[in-house]
């Protein structure tokens, strides 16, 4: 047995209260094997991590109780929460490495990548000479398979892709060959196609050193293609612990169940008959709510004293679509493909540059801001972060009623606060939220707040930015079926934009996929996720991970 | 997460406000504030030669009500219209705006009906006193005014604090025989003035246009920054050195010349959060919803980035205090109107040092300024989201 955990229970302290983010927990870790956390947000997945690596400030956090045992290569057996601090510094980075979610912040940006590595590997082996050192550098970025290693030692943070620098955090965990790996969300952040590498390298490098891996992760899609056990976390305890296959197939716990219920594969569309009819009517209904044609938004790369452009970026690079009344198109593609920068260019947010944006057959491109504002209250836009999508110094009752006021729908205040809480509502929140302010809710009530906001125009057209990705899986479900009886109930047209295709199949009519500020396809839904045509859409689908669907 | 979601309700400015407090320098600096505040308001009242009640033959009247100012006047109304409106329950908003009008209905009244004796006897009431006139008579807590050099006394020069005991001068006298407790008093007027009215002024300026910059940025910040940096290569001081060389020496003068010459750095505060804002999904969330540009300038990006411009407020405060203490102290400050700079160049043109002379005033600087950078301090810390509310 690699590592074993029994009964840690990690204490935070804020202030004066006291939170037991984990409470309890004891699993085993096998070498050569990958242990899974799953849970969400804020169910205790990393702190766990944290306690069993050591790296929780002892001012905030203390461990009532517990046992974490170590059988390492070297040392042997040894109960990690015995250890003084400077044994353990010895274990840290040694035995057991860890690699973060954001490669971005968790390489220093003023060091080469040769640097970092060359760093850890002098102090866990000071009588490596430095020729020998750099070899070894060079040996493990090739096992993570970084192209032209020999060059990319060189190289900056910065100067590699979000990919990339995953694979030098690997390298840098690796070249000590630990027993254990932990990874804390290390493809959240990536997209799926480079999340797809960065797994199948895991593997790889565990099959060859034998090493363990924890792994942290929210995504069951992961979980099914890289654990062997599987742990679900709930409020700091495990809740449920086992074999892969049966945790995914046959979940005991509810609580589990319930996870893997409201993934978006798994979920059941609200009506199917609705939903069929709904494909009727749009069908009849020849003309499209949004035409784009020839869309273009570049931005200009300036250089110089005198600030010529010598380029430009092109985020959307001529794009045709249309989208018929009542309908949910969803916009896929990779981060960088332009999906977000075509969302907002609808809504002139950003300035498209060339082409046209029709709705209803008006061009709104050429109007200026005064007759824009006229349009404004039948398009309207839902942000990722329902953290920073509203204004913190207001309370939601002024966030709603401002732009009603605006647009002058309601003759009184108090008919337009009737109406903001009729929204709230209907995205089932409670009357009182009208006098709250945002800091007072959680991420998923917020989202609702973002979706009431964007209703109390009555747009007949909403574009969402990725509005689901910053939420839990179950939170996910619920919003989603939420939109779904919205548009059925106001007939709305929707722009979805998102990366998970999941959501993509259970929400969307059609689906257009993007790529380097093109649309490269564009169809039914069902049609692109099963039978794709172009070879890049085969590639992001077959990169989905997914898990059998349950019966 | 979940502490984040239940945390208090109250509003963004009433938890910032209760943090600041929390500190003790904060604390200490609000009371020295405060506490000056309240002088300045009540200086007539608290350092005058004119009785505030005299009884005489059975009548009783106020002969310092008498010669009150059209300033004494307009500062009293603000400060009771104040202390109303803090236990009212409305917007803050509207309180600003009550007040401002009140202020201003007031400042014309005073100026229209009020007009105090030009000449200042400060003698007649002692004379009329010891010649036992009334029947009694109430004197302020210290019973000198500013600019009364005693010279019913015929005695008076420089006097150590609390030198005769007939004449009790706490902080001892000039070396004209005028108190210097009461010349403090009075002088604490001209402190707080310039610091609020020149830093309102700068705060305004850098507001309107660090935001615009921050909103439109292009072409707009380009000519905005060159626009900054011009102004911060003014010196400050000699320019208001050569106006006033050129038009004399005015308290207004000097206000608006520092006002004008610091708004630059509040510019570039308002203008780094706006064009962070700027990007943040609640303000294209409002021009999605096609609010007005002055709706979204000001009611939602101004109240989240005005954090950072508070924080330079205070310390400008404290700056543009030291500006006319320094002028005062080069001899070009106000005529007749004590101030504390002047009084400490008093103090070091006497042929002899005189400890009272220097010690007093240049406390009261410091003390001042100290608390101000105190309060700004807190306001920082408090501001600051990394250094946590954890603590």
């Amino acid at each position: 047995m690699l590592l074993t955990v029994k009964d840690l229970r990690t204490y935070l302290r804020t202030g004066q209260r006291l939170v037991k983010a984990v409470d309890g927990i004891s699993f085993k870790l096998d070498r050569g094997k990958t242990f899974c956390l799953v849970g969400e947000s804020g169910s205790g997945k990393s702190i766990t991590a944290l306690s069993i690596i050591d790296l929780l400030p002892s001012s905030i956090s203390e461990h009532p109780s517990g046992e974490i045992v170590l059988q390492s290569t070297q040392g042997g057996l040894q109960n990690l929460m015995a250890l003084d601090e400077a044994a353990m510094e010895d274990i840290r980075g040694a035995r057991i490495s860890m690699i973060f979610q954001e490669p971005m912040t968790s390489l220093n940006p003023v060091f080469t990548i040769g640097e970092q590595i060359l760093e850890s590997l002098h102090l866990h082996y000071p009588d490596l000479s430095d020729e020998e050192a750099w070899q070894r550098a060079l040996q493990v970025l090739r096992d993570v398979q970084l192209s032209d290693p020999e060059t990319r030692i060189h190289a900056y943070p910065h100067q590699l892709s979000g990919g990339q620098r995953q694979r030098v955090m690997i390298a840098m965990a690796m070249a000590c060959e630990p027993d254990l790996l932990i990874a804390d969300e290390p493809t959240t952040a990536l997209d799926v196609t480079v999340q797809k590498e960065i797994l199948r390298l895991m593997k790889d490098l565990q099959e060859r050193t034998g090493m363990g891996i924890l792994f942290i992760t929210h995504d069951f899609g992961v979980v099914s293609q890289i654990a062997d056990q599987v742990g679900v976390m709930k409020q700091g305890r495990l809740v449920e612990v086992g074999d892969v296959q049966q945790i995914i197939r046959r979940p005991e716990h509810p609580y589990t169940q319930s996870l893997i219920a409201a993934l978006p594969e798994n979920l059941s569309k609200p009506s199917v008959v609705s939903y069929q009819e709904h494909s009727a009517t749009v069908a009849n209904d020849n003309e499209p709510l949004i035409r784009l044609e020839q869309l273009q938004i570049h931005f200009p790369i300036r250089k110089g004293l005198l600030r010529r452009q010598v380029d430009s970026v092109r985020a959307v690079d001529g794009i045709d679509l249309e989208i018929p009344q009542g309908q949910i198109l969803a916009v896929v593609g990779e981060s960088g493909s332009g999906k977000t920068t075509l969302g907002r260019g609808i809504l002139r947010l950003v300035e498209p540059t060339g082409g046209r944006v029709l709705f209803n057959e008006t061009d709104i491109t050429g109007l200026s801001p005064s007759k824009l504002r006229h349009y404004r209250r039948n398009m309207q836009v839902i942000f990722q972060d329902p953290l920073s999508s509203l204004n913190p110094r207001m309370s939601i009752e002024s966030i709603m009623t401002e732009p009603m006021k605006v647009h002058g729908i309601g003759n009184s205040r108090e008919e337009r606060i009737e109406r903001a809480s009729d929204l709230l509502r209907q995205v089932q929140l409670a009357e009182d939220s009208l006098w709250r302010y945002p800091h007072e809710f959680s991420g998923g009530q917020r989202q609702r707040i973002c979706i009431a906001r964007a209703l109390c125009l009555e747009p007949s057209f909403i574009v969402c930015d990725e509005i689901t990705s910053a939420l839990d899986v179950s939170v996910q479900a619920e919003i989603l079926q939420m939109l779904l009886e919205l548009r059925d109930q106001r007939n709305l047209t929707l722009l979805f934009i998102t990366h998970n295709i999941g959501v993509v199949e259970y929400i969307s009519d059609e689906t257009a996929v993007m790529y380097q500020g093109r649309i490269i396809e564009h169809g039914r839904t069902s049609q692109i996720i099963n039978e794709p045509n172009s070879p890049y859409t085969q590639e992001l689908i077959s990169a989905v991970p997914r898990i059998p669907r349950l019966d | 997460m979940t502490e984040a979601v239940s945390r208090n309700r109250q509003s963004y400015w009433r938890r910032i406000l209760g943090d600041t407090l929390v500190r003790w320098g904060a604390r200490l600096g609000l009371v020295w504030v405060a506490l000056l505040a309240l002088v300045a308001v009540f200086a007539p009242f608290l350092a005058s030669s004119i009785p505030l009640l005299v009884s005489q033959q059975g009548e009783i009247s106020s002969p310092v009500l008498n010669y009150l100012t059209p300033l004494d006047v307009v500062l009293l109304c603000l400060f009771f219209t104040l202390l109303i409106l803090w236990f009212l329950p409305m917007g803050l908003g509207k309180k600003l705006l009550i007040l401002l009008g009140i202020g201003l209905l007031c400042g014309l009244a005073a100026m229209k009906w009020i007009e105090p004796p030009r000449l200042i006897i400060y003698e007649q009431y002692r004379v009329a006193e010891s010649a036992g006139a009334y029947d009694w008579v109430l004197k302020a807590p210290i019973p000198w005014s500013p600019t009364d050099y005693l010279r019913d006394f015929g005695d008076t020069g420089l006097e150590r604090p609390l030198d005769d005991e007939q004449r009790a001068h706490w902080f001892g006298t000039e070396q004209n025989g005028a108190d210097v407790l009461s010349r403090m008093i009075h002088a604490s007027r001209i402190a707080l003035g310039i610091g609020f009215v020149a830093t309102g002024i700068a705060m305004l300026l850098g507001v309107i246009i660090g935001g615009l910059m921050g909103y439109f940025s292009g072409v707009v910040d380009m000519i905005g920054m060159r626009l900054v940096e011009i102004f911060e290569a003014v010196p400050t001081l000699f320019l208001l050195l050569t106006f006033v060389a050129f038009f004399g020496r005015s308290l207004y003068i000097m206000m608006v010349i520092i006002g004008i010459t610091s708004w630059p750095g509040y510019a570039r505060y308002v203008r780094a959060e706006f064009l962070r804002l700027r990007k943040q999904d609640f303000v294209q969330a409002a021009v999605a919803s096609g609010l007005p540009l002055g709706s979204i300038l000001f009611r939602h990006m101004l109240p989240n980035g005005m954090g950072p411009v508070l924080v330079a407020a205070s310390f400008g405060v404290a700056s543009a205090i030291l500006a006319e203490a320094t002028l005062s102290f080069l001899g070009l400050g106000l005529v007749g109107d004590p101030s504390w700079g002047e009084m400490l160049n008093q103090a070091v043109q006497s042929s002899s040092f005189n400890w009272w002379m220097a010690a007093f005033p240049g406390g009261a600087i410091f003390m001042t300024v100290f608390a101000y950078n105190l309060i700004g301090e807190a306001l920082r810390d408090a501001i600051d989201p990394y250094l946590g509310r954890a603590s």
